[in-house]
């Protein structure tokens, strides 16, 4: 990846992903900017999670994906599912020390892994399940602990793709909240994928739409009034239409 | 190691230690035993983890070709490491290169590998068995301990402290790959490289290990300490403790039953390891009737 200077984070030109010949993103444009929370919306199979799985360097795609590092240079990654074998006993605090320490988890945490795992629980207002199997999780509580091991080290970009699919009303609110204190903070870009227009409308400061093309993209504001969404979405019905 | 085996047998003779380690033989195994249990009970839950135990099944039945090549090619009965190594390792890298890059699901296409890597083993174990009696390939597929050398153990202790110490490195990014591939990668493990390093560790201790648990069975302790350890841990330190614990009451279990029923080692290690696999599932329903009544 090229480093670009400017006020983005990361900008994605001309963006093409094939999987046995067929156009999954077909010359997808787009800036994230720096310090904004920037949401992908669109029906299914429209390649958003096609797309930041590109960014995240796990796919082959033809185009070009700037990041532009100023701080850290560290990503931080919510997926959309994260399916665990129920007999398979990892721990909340062996996952959140896996990347926090060069010791094999297997043979213990080190003090400063207790204390980073503890802090981080706290953030997410998860303390005192260290111990808990992963596999035992709620669906908001496991979104919790992932989120919690995308915050540490910070990042300097954000990227969570359908954090708030599954899970109830309170759960939902509570990861709404802690996304706009850690914008508030300043230092880390969010880039989020979604299929719940209200939510965009409470929290994102630009929104791109995304039908294997780019259709729409902007302030919340002007892309959700304009025609293309309207025609994705039937007026008063909460799905998407495919185009 | 003449001395060793004296001076443990001196100790054997005393009453010190059972009246078995009089016989050189039985020295080995048991050392043997003290490499294999932490090596493989260690491989065994990252196998489990990651969902290679299949993968395993096909490592023995190619170890059971390269055996077959190796004596073809005139390598002598008891160390026919160079056709072991060799096949082995190009049928491992032929595995994860295909499952990496075709589109079919992974069990499909190491089912077609253990097809053909049983096939061509077969088909060379009859031109094989022209040449040696076929008793004396018994102990490649079943496990012998008669047939292991002072060179075998030296191997084994060799291969174990190497897999320890490249394991131990990579540990943690092999987890997390198992659990989710894009966090591994984002926190700088490379997924290809983790898998082929693990495959490749993975194949080196099996070969390692047949001349004591024999090709047509090593799989059962790649999996089995794994699968008994789920039934009682409840994190991946006790879950190491456990696969280790389990692969190596396993291995003198088996050590045990085979000097006293006279019967191949590989099968009585077997019979050990799943009769604790079915202990520990009973503890684990007892343990959970008694969590769901309290």
């Amino acid at each position: 990846m090229t480093e670009v200077s400017g006020d983005w984070l990361l900008e994605i030109q001309r963006l093409a992903i094939h999987r046995n010949r067929e156009a999954l993103v077909d010359d997808a444009s787009l800036r994230v900017k720096r310090g904004s929370l920037h949401v992908i919306v669109g029906p299914n199979g429209a390649g958003k999670s096609t797309l930041i799985a590109a960014v995240l360097g796990s796919i082959p795609f033809d185009g070009q994906i700037v990041l532009n590092w100023r701080d850290s240079g560290a990503i931080g990654y919510v997926p959309q599912t994260f399916p665990v074998d129920p007999t398979l006993p990892v721990t909340v605090e062996d996952f959140l020390a896996l990347t926090r320490q060069r010791r094999p988890v297997c043979l213990g945490l080190s003090r400063e892994s207790h204390r980073t795992v503890a802090r981080l629980l706290a953030r997410v207002g998860l303390s005192g399940l260290e111990h808990r199997p992963l596999a035992v999780l709620s669906g908001g509580e496991l979104r919790r602990v992932l989120l919690a091991h995308a915050l540490d080290p910070e990042p300097e970009l954000l990227i969570l793709d359908e954090p708030t699919s599954g899970l109830d009303e309170s759960a939902a609110g509570w990861l709404e909240e802690t996304l706009n204190a850690i914008k508030r903070e300043g230092r880390t870009t969010i880039l989020m994928v979604s299929h719940d227009l209200d939510q965009v409308r409470r929290i994102a400061d630009r929104v791109t739409v995304l039908d294997r093309r780019i259709v729409a993209d902007g302030a919340v504001a002007d892309v959700l009034a304009g025609p293309t969404i309207r025609d994705l979405i039937p007026a008063g019905s909460p799905r998407w239409r495919r185009a | 190691m003449t001395a060793f085996y004296s001076w443990i047998a001196e100790l054997a003779q005393r009453g010190m230690l059972p009246s078995d380690f009089q016989y050189p033989f039985l020295i080995r195994g048991f050392f043997c035993v003290l490499v294999l249990a932490p090596m493989l009970g260690g491989l065994s839950h990252l196998v489990v983890t990651r969902r290679m135990a299949f993968f395993s099944a096909a490592l023995g039945q190619a170890a059971l070709t390269g055996v077959a090549i190796g004596l073809l090619l005139g390598e002598p009965l008891n160390a026919p490491y160079g056709g072991m190594f060799g096949f082995c390792l190009l049928a491992t890298l032929g595995m994860v290169f295909v499952k990496r890059h075709a589109t079919l699901p992974p069990d499909t296409l190491i089912g077609v590998f253990h097809a053909l890597t049983l096939g061509l083993g077969l088909c060379l174990l009859v031109a094989v068995t022209r040449q040696f009696n076929v008793h004396q390939v018994e102990s490649v597929l079943f496990g012998s301990l008669l047939t292991v050398t002072d060179g075998d153990l030296a191997l084994l202790i060799g291969v174990g402290i190497a897999v320890f110490a490249l394991l131990i490195r990579q540990y943690n990014r092999l987890l997390l790959d198992s659990l989710n591939p894009p966090l591994a990668s984002i926190a700088g493990g490379n997924s290809a490289f983790l898998e082929y390093f693990f495959a490749i560790l993975l194949t080196v201790s099996i070969i390692v290990s047949l001349k004591i648990i024999g090709a047509l069975l090593v799989e059962a302790l790649i999996v089995v300490p794994a699968a008994a350890a789920r039934n009682v841990s409840t994190g991946t330190r006790n879950y190491l403790f456990w696969s280790v614990v389990v692969a190596f009451l396993a291995g003198i279990g088996g050590l045990v039953i085979s000097t006293k029923l006279l019967v191949p080692t590989g099968g009585a290690v077997v019979l050990a390891v799943s009769s604790i696999f079915f202990v520990t599932m009973a503890i684990s329903r007892l343990v959970g009737r008694r969590r769901s009544m309290a």
